[in-house]
């Protein structure tokens, strides 16, 4: 059970950005792919290996694809907060097995697929990631 | 004055008599015994008649009184309190408070850009306008000639005081551009319609200010429109500008300084004009702000530092913008992080200025869609998941309660947002999601909410406003949000 002293002892010890190591069997939050802006050394250390990622689908791009875009949160679009569509920077490009059938997109769902880093510019989309799971598929 | 004398000492006797008649474990409880301080701390309240130097207006951005709560909770929990009984830096007797009616003349929601514009001008406007009035319509740029507002920040300029601005958001967005500019939409950051030349983009607008005299400084967010497309911008992004126009040389050329981040905002001179954008859009949330970029309690210091400079005095507006974003994006974990260093912000600029001379206004612009749950326990985390009522001692017991579902809740819901259990694949019906206190209290958690919207709404719910030092004590009862301009423009003009 979760109480208020180990919620105190969590949050006094760890603020809002700690990093859980990780099993290897484990789903790994989006978040910790990332170090701020850069690669985290968890990304580095999983390139090439099949991961399991949570986050939400973006709403596709483009229809009948085999590509999404996993953001950490559901990505609401608020009209007073920005006057264009906007990519958050941590992000995760899925390119998947299948055909992507489009889940909402503030539904959580756990991506398994394996971890690519670098550079790549999607040929349809023209959408460029540095970090992407391929061979991926999701529930 | 005399009559307040005798009430007030007629009042001590009458409590002091009665609390003799009551049994010890009433009238020696720490809860009656703060109560009588309260009671005397109200009575030794002096009115400030005296003319203002400067006047601070502090804008937490959709941080109404449901809002608020929460905030208090959150930085209470997070010096290790329970959290209901903490107070806010605003929240003292120091503080004269009042709430506000926050609509706009065509909207019972509001948004930000009317209702900053109303306590900049003294008027209420409609929506998604900035400082236009009359017959002024959204959208419409040939509504702008002649329905043109004067701002505070011009009208105490002329009089010789500085001016300036500090966000978090976008300095062109909404509540920092209600200082300086007049537009027929709020998001014409930096372009305006073809054909229109009754008035220029917010971003040129902003940049005119500072060249000519009226803004001194500004800092926050937003780089991007004042750097054309095609061109890097100092924070390593995109410039935005269709129109080619580089307003940040044209600031340099003013001999305006400019920073780009922490270490160039450390260095700045006190001795020119000062623009500083940390970042291509509205800053980080406080929950992600890396080290290079300055805090809003960062900014608001050196805004003191810089304007209290001017012996005339200054008008300096300051909004914690992302306490609204998170908000909208139905994440109350960011709302609190960034409420907190607002409290922070509230604090500090007390602390730098004197309450003989100095207004310090604490508001907000407009409540959200934001709701609290029952029946939870003292103590419950206020972003988590309510605990149940222990029937002995203060804090809560460690049962989670349950809906009729069966299912735990969180002590926050949304009425609407992204966080919705209602599934669009589902024909939007929904099923609440089981959900542990781990990863209700996780940073990116967000909030069950009803109506599915992709971006939560404002409210159209009162907010509140703190207020000290001069003319203060006209902050009292419930007012319209444009009376705000009218307490300030009060205090630094009366005789």
């Amino acid at each position: 059970m979760f109480t208020r002293r180990t919620f105190l002892t969590a949050s006094l010890a760890t603020p809002l950005l700690a990093r859980p190591t990780l099993a290897a069997d484990e789903v790994i939050k989006l978040r910790n792919l990332y170090d701020r802006k850069a690669l985290s050394d968890l990304a580095k250390s999983r390139e090439g290996k099949r991961i399991a990622v949570d986050g939400y689908m973006a709403p596709p791009l483009k229809a009948e694809s085999a590509f999404f875009v996993l953001t950490r949160r559901p990505m609401s679009v608020c009209p007073f907060c920005e006057t264009e569509a906007e990519w958050p920077n941590d992000i995760l490009a899925v390119y998947t097995k299948r055909i992507v059938d489009v889940v909402p997109y503030n539904v959580k769902i756990v991506t398994s697929g394996v971890l690519e880093l670098g550079a790549y510019r999607d040929p349809e989309t023209g959408f460029l990631s540095m970090v992407r799971l391929v061979d991926a598929s999701y529930d | 004055m005399k009559r307040t004398l005798i009430s007030a000492l007629a009042l001590t006797a009458a409590a002091t008599a009665h609390a003799q008649d009551l049994p010890d474990l009433q009238s020696g409880s720490d809860w009656f015994k703060a109560g009588e301080t309260t009671i005397q701390e109200l009575i030794a309240r002096e009115q400030n008649t005296g003319r203002a130097k400067n006047v601070i207006l502090m804008i937490a951005d959709g941080n109404g009184v449901g809002t608020n709560y929460a905030t208090r909770l959150y930085v209470g929990q997070q010096m290790g309190k329970l959290g209901e009984e903490h107070v806010l830096p605003y929240e003292t007797s120091e503080f004269y408070s009042a709430l506000v009616k926050t609509y706009n003349i065509n909207a019972q929601t509001p948004d930000s850009a009317p209702t900053a514009g109303a306590m900049n001008t003294g008027v209420k406007q409609r929506f998604n306008l900035i400082n236009l009035g009359g017959t002024a319509i959204h959208d419409d740029c040939s509504t702008v000639a002649g329905n043109e507002l004067t701002t505070f920040a011009e009208l105490v300029a002329a009089e010789g005081k500085s001016v300036g601005i500090v966000s978090t958001a976008r300095l062109t967005h909404a509540t920092p551009a209600a200082v300086y500019s007049k537009t027929a939409n709020r998001n014409w950051e930096d372009a305006v319609p073809e054909g229109c030349t009754a008035q220029t983009d917010i971003a040129a607008q902003m940049i005119d200010a500072m060249t000519s005299g009226m803004l001194d400084i500004a800092l926050g967010g937003g780089a991007r429109y004042f750097v054309p497309k095609g061109t890097a911008t100092p924070n390593g992004g995109s410039g935005h500008r269709a129109d080619g126009a580089d307003l940040l040389t044209a600031a340099a050329d003013a001999g305006i300084q400019y920073a780009s981040n922490k270490e160039e905002f450390d260095a700045l001179e006190m001795t020119a004009p000062i623009l500083g954008l940390w970042t291509d859009s509205h800053t980080s949330y406080e929950a992600d702000r890396p080290a290079t970029e300055p805090s809003l309690t960062d900014m608001t210091r050196t805004a003191i530092e810089f304007l209290s400079q001017n012996e005339d005095g200054f008008y300096l507006e300051i909004e914690a913008g992302r306490v609204d974003h998170a908000n909208h994006a139905g994440n109350f974990a960011r709302t609190a992080a960034d409420g907190m260093i607002w409290t922070e912000a509230v604090a500090l600029a007390d602390e730098m200025t004197s309450d003989e001379d100095t207004l310090i206004i604490v508001t907000a612009d407009h409540e959200h869609a934001i709701a609290f749950n029952g029946y939870c326990g003292r103590g419950t985390p206020i972003q988590g998941l309510c605990f149940g009522i222990a029937k002995t001692g203060e804090i809560h017991s460690d049962d989670l309660n349950l809906a009729d579902d069966g299912q735990p809740y969180s002590v926050i819901s949304y009425a609407n947002g992204s966080g919705s259990i209602l599934r669009e694949d589902m024909n939007y019906a929904g099923v609440r999601p089981a959900v542990t206190q781990e990863e209700a209290m996780d940073v990116d958690y967000l909030q069950q909410a009803l109506i599915p919207m992709s971006s939560e709404t404002h409210s159209g719910e009162d907010v509140a406003v703190y207020a000290k030092g001069p003319w203060a004590h006209l902050i009292d009862g419930t007012i319209e949000q444009n009376v705000i301009f009218h307490v300030m423009n009060h205090a630094v003009n009366v005789e």
